[in-house]
């Protein structure tokens, strides 16, 4: 089992160039301090226009910002958005490759599409086609990265015989994801020899059948890639604090402001309908059910909120689930003082971290 | 807090003319083979915190749904419907505050001011489909205030041939004053076709709010549903900041109240 962090970037109001920055810096620390307490990967979002939730609309920047303060921790897109309207695949390809060249090899390019009118609607995109087109990027993308030249005509990118330069340092190139959160992601990802970045924050035992799924279909899958990445890793919550009841509470403040800035957005499905958005993305499925709006969603019995023991106990139940990393969201609108965030990482490094760390050893990373 | 996303309309101002809503029991209403046409735009945010209470957000980008409602017969007997709402949240739960809406029968508009509050003026209401579009008008007095269209037309098929609508929530009267009521549908999709809306005319003023004004279109939804009208379940203050909660359970039976 592994660890990760991953950030939002969630910002409150007032909105300041200073309390901007703050945030940033404090993400950055973050990543630091859970580099020394033993986490082996930091990810970042992108998201665009959504208000308070995350003011992270340009993680290459970010993860190139805690690149230069950290030396071994992996750097994940979680993800890259793979929608024409917002990025071409050249310049994630470019902007992968840089950052992975610029930390020594440490990046994991994780991909997806989007679920939201903020975003989609915002950037014009064209809603009914975004699987088909996340599907050409991950195709095109490992091809920019290990071939000399690359030439491509597809269905929504086309381009002419080029060089695309840098190339990364890992070979063959970083182990590429994809985020999951609708259900049936999981088969597309282990068709194609993807990662499952899953995003469906939820109780173990509901996760599964989509763990087994993956594992059955990518057995035999045909990898996009030049090799397979059959890593699972889980979005999970983290608050790590001595006394586990008031772990407890700081958690559930902390869903419940997530939560919270998620309903802020507009999700697609709840304004343009479409057969590519029948299920609700992660914002929506955080919500409580629609049919009774005073009900407080119960918090997910898989989430890491509590003393090390109780933390200890839930990672078992995920490792023997077949999750292979947990990655944490440990922030919202900076609701946790920092102190207070910076403890809950050292004190998971010293008492939690350590009863995994055979297992950790033994894990395969993906590209060399 | 994020005081920086509530609304500033006064409800008091809205309340004078709210209905007076009866929350009991009834028995539930159903309507067969309904022609529903659910058109979406966004409008400027500031348009929206002016008229929306603090007891519900705006959704961001902010959105006004222009929905009519054509029904064939039934206990109601057959009878159009048009509301206006804007997107909003209460808790954390996407809903649309109806700040105008339209019947063209007398028991139509006596049953939804009713039974769910709405504005219900009479008027005359038209949902019609054709091979190329879709169009929703409202007429009173002779003037057309609104008329939606949908062209582009596109079926939605397989898991995604379903609507997902926003619950509507009107201004009304209750026992304990002045509340949000909501009101509750459940809905079996049949056939849903999608298109992109285009407001024809769009007589704010007369259709209650001059402030909210579309200015780009999302989608327009035309979907054939059978659907059940419920009775009324919650209701929200509209002075009880969205973030606190102000939902409240109507108590029925054993029920508890929230």
């Amino acid at each position: 089992m592994q660890f990760g962090l991953i950030n939002e970037l969630s910002t409150p109001r007032p909105f300041t160039a200073e309390g901007q920055k703050a945030v940033y810096e404090h993400a950055i620390e973050q990543a630091v301090v859970a580099e020394e307490a033993g986490f082996s990967s930091c990810w970042c979002v992108e998201h665009h226009f959504l208000e308070e939730y995350s003011h992270s609309s340009c993680p290459d920047m970010f993860l190139m910002a805690v690149a230069r303060a950290t030396r071994t921790i992996r750097l994940g897109f979680g993800i890259a958005t793979c929608v024409p309207a917002i990025h071409s695949p050249i310049r994630w390809a470019e902007k992968a490759a840089f950052l992975d060249v610029l930390s020594g090899g440490r990046v994991e390019f994780g991909t997806g599409r989007s679920s939201t009118w903020n975003e989609l609607g915002g950037f014009g995109a064209r809603i009914d086609d975004t699987k088909k087109s996340w599907d050409e990027y991950v195709r095109v993308i490992p091809r920019m990265w290990t071939e000399e030249r690359v030439s491509f005509q597809g269905s929504f990118f086309a381009m002419p015989e080029r060089m695309v330069l840098p190339k990364p340092m890992q070979k063959p190139h970083p182990p590429m994801w994809v985020a999951i959160t609708a259900p049936g992601t999981e088969v597309d990802a282990a068709e194609r020899g993807l990662g499952a970045l899953i995003l469906s924050i939820t109780d173990v035992e509901r996760n599964i059948p989509r763990f087994k799924a993956y594992r059955d279909r990518i057995r035999s899958c045909e990898p996009v890639g030049a090799f397979v990445n059959d890593q699972i890793a889980v979005v999970n919550w983290l608050f790590c604090h001595r006394d586990g009841q008031y772990a407890r509470a700081r958690g559930e403040e902390l869903v419940r402001s997530f939560s919270y800035t998620a309903a802020q957005t507009v999700e697609i499905s709840e304004a343009y309908p479409s057969s590519n958005y029948s299920a609700l993305g992660l914002l929506g499925s955080l919500r409580a059910d629609p049919s009774a709006p005073d009900d407080q969603k119960q918090l997910a019995s898989g989430l890491c909120f509590g003393d090390p023991a109780q933390l200890i106990d839930v990672i078992q139940r995920w490792e023997a689930a077949g999750a292979d990393q947990l990655i944490f969201l440990m922030q919202s609108r900076e609701i946790l003082p920092q102190k207070e965030l910076l403890d809950s990482i050292r004190l998971f490094g010293r008492e939690v971290l350590p009863r995994f760390a055979s297992q950790r050893s033994a894990a395969s990373g993906g590209g060399q | 807090m994020s005081k920086a996303l509530f609304g500033s309309c006064d409800p008091t101002t809205l309340a004078a003319n709210a209905p007076d809503v009866d929350l009991g029991e009834f028995a539930e209403v159903k309507l067969e083979q309904v022609h529903i046409y659910s058109a979406l735009f966004e409008i400027p945010l500031h348009g929206a915190m002016r008229s929306l209470p603090v007891g519900v957000h705006p959704s961001i980008p902010a959105l006004s749904c222009a929905t009519f409602w054509r029904c064939p017969g039934g206990p109601l007997g057959a009878f159009e419907l048009a509301f206006i709402g804007l997107a909003c949240r209460t808790g954390i739960k996407p809903r649309q505050l109806v700040y105008s809406a339209f019947a063209d029968t007398d028991a139509a508009c006596g049953f939804f001011r009713q039974r769910y509050g709405f504005p219900c003026r009479s008027a005359k209401v038209r949902q019609r489909e054709y091979y190329d579009r879709v169009l929703g008008s409202v007429e009173m007095l002779g003037k057309r205030i609104l008329e939606i269209s949908a062209t582009g037309l596109t079926p939605l098929v397989g898991m995604g041939s379903f609507v997902k609508y926003s619950a509507a929530l009107n201004f009304a009267r209750v026992p304990e004053g002045v509340g949000l009521v909501q009101l509750e549908a459940s809905y079996e999709f049949t056939r849903v076709i999608r298109g992109v809306p285009q407001a024809v005319t769009y007589d704010g003023a007369a259709l209650g709010d001059a402030t909210i004004v579309p200015v780009y279109p999302v989608s327009g939804a035309h979907a054939i549903v059978n659907l059940t009208l419920h009775p009324t379940r919650f209701v929200v203050d509209p002075v009880t900041p969205a973030e606190r909660g102000g939902v409240r359970r109507i108590e029925r039976g054993n029920a508890a109240r929230a």
